[in-house]
């Protein structure tokens, strides 16, 4: 019995893959990802096939899609409709991802630092690519708003450029600390059960407690799963404002 | 088709689509829920966005000055202005968030709609 509740995290390489002449490993978490994003690709290709009257698959499709479009329409404008895709794709990504997690012998791709280090990076680069392709140097008003007596400006720019900065580790983090807390938790309690029925007699008894809380925490987390993906994707176009909307 | 008066009535299939709009509408308007139905998840999330936000900001701000403090050798000057700053960052992210989320979940209407003032009203 696996007892060491950080021994879901650990990465294991199945296969080396060699791309031009670089050694990448291919790893259980490179593995899962594939699976959400290839179920990702499914969901959709099997259920979205056009009907009038959609099923009950198509009509989640189609449910997510106006849930998404009119999210990127609200909290960034019509304008940014051109990053629908990324953010639909994004939010899908991390939804499978997790939920894929949940099932047992699936390893949750979203619980390292690097994967989600690397969604949030792509995120918040684009955000810069894009705003100065946009904008041109203008972008970088964003870090002095107009208006202010010039030496607040000393005071402002750093904490601007500091807030900038700490966008894409808040990303990253946040999705990171939930996904693994969560599933800490989850294994920790099955754990603490797992010992309580060996130790037999009267404490057997009293596993059902660990056990009502994992079926607690499992539900939590489907929440969570779909909560963070959610945020994710908020925070994306919340983001995506500041190429459209300089002067803020 | 026939009326309860026995008459023959056409109706166009443009009525009838309406006939089955309305009884749409009246169905879902027996299960509709309370107006803001994307509340309890998000307030989870609303909890999270505060939280990380205030605390990656300072550490955001204590690693760049400690980046800096290496590069010029000042330690731990650097440093300690870069927590205040990140600190400063963190309180006013927080702010404008919370400015932000107050917006949408109010979401009343300043300004208009809003009942008469009876200044000249004397009882």
């Amino acid at each position: 019995m696996a007892s060491d509740p950080m021994e879901q995290f650990q990465i294991k390489k199945i296969f080396d893959l060699d791309l031009a002449g670089l050694n990448i490993p291919f790893t259980n978490s490179s593995l899962w990802m594939a699976i959400a994003a290839i179920s990702v690709i499914g969901f959709f290709a099997l259920t979205t096939k056009g009907k009038l009257v959609p099923g009950r698959m198509q009509s989640l499709g189609e449910m997510s899609y106006e849930f998404l479009a009119n999210m990127v329409k609200d909290t960034t404008g019509p304008e940014a409709m051109k990053f629908f895709p990324f953010v639909f794709t994004i939010f899908f990504f991390i939804l499978f991802a997790n939920l894929i997690g949940m099932s047992p012998y699936a390893f949750t791709a979203t619980s390292h630092l690097a994967v989600t280090v690397a969604l949030a990076i792509f995120t918040i680069l684009m955000v810069v690519v894009a705003g100065i392709i946009k904008n041109g140097f203008k972008w970088f008003k964003i870090f002095a708003p107009s208006g202010l007596p010039i030496p607040m400006y000393i005071l402002i720019i750093p904490i601007e450029i500091i807030s900038f900065l700490s966008r894409p580790i808040t990303l990253a983090v946040r999705l990171f600390a939930n996904m693994t807390a969560g599933h800490v938790m989850l294994k920790l309690f099955a754990i603490f059960a797992a010992f309580l029925v060996g130790k037999g007699g009267i404490l057997a008894g009293a596993a059902i407690v660990p056990v009502l809380g994992t079926m607690g925490i499992i539900a939590l987390e489907f929440l969570v799963a779909g909560l963070q993906a959610f945020v994710f994707a908020i925070l994306t176009c919340v983001y995506l404002n500041d190429v459209y909307h300089v002067d803020h | 088709m026939t009326d309860r008066n026995g008459q023959f009535t056409q109706k166009s299939p443009s009525s009838d689509l309406n006939s089955l709009e309305q009884r749409v509408k009246a169905a879902k308007s027996k299960h509709e829920k309370p107006v803001n139905d994307d509340n309890s998840g998000s307030l989870l999330g609303m909890a999270w966005r505060l939280s990380t936000e205030l605390l990656v900001s300072v550490l955001v701000g204590a690693g760049l000055g400690y980046g800096l403090d290496k590069l010029f050798g000042t330690n731990p000057w650097i440093l300690l202005v870069g927590l205040g700053f990140g600190f400063a960052a963190g309180i006013k992210s927080v702010l404008r968030t919370a400015e932000k989320m107050d917006e949408i979940s109010a979401d009343i209407p300043i300004g208009q709609d809003l009942p008469q003032d009876d200044e000249d009203d004397d009882y």
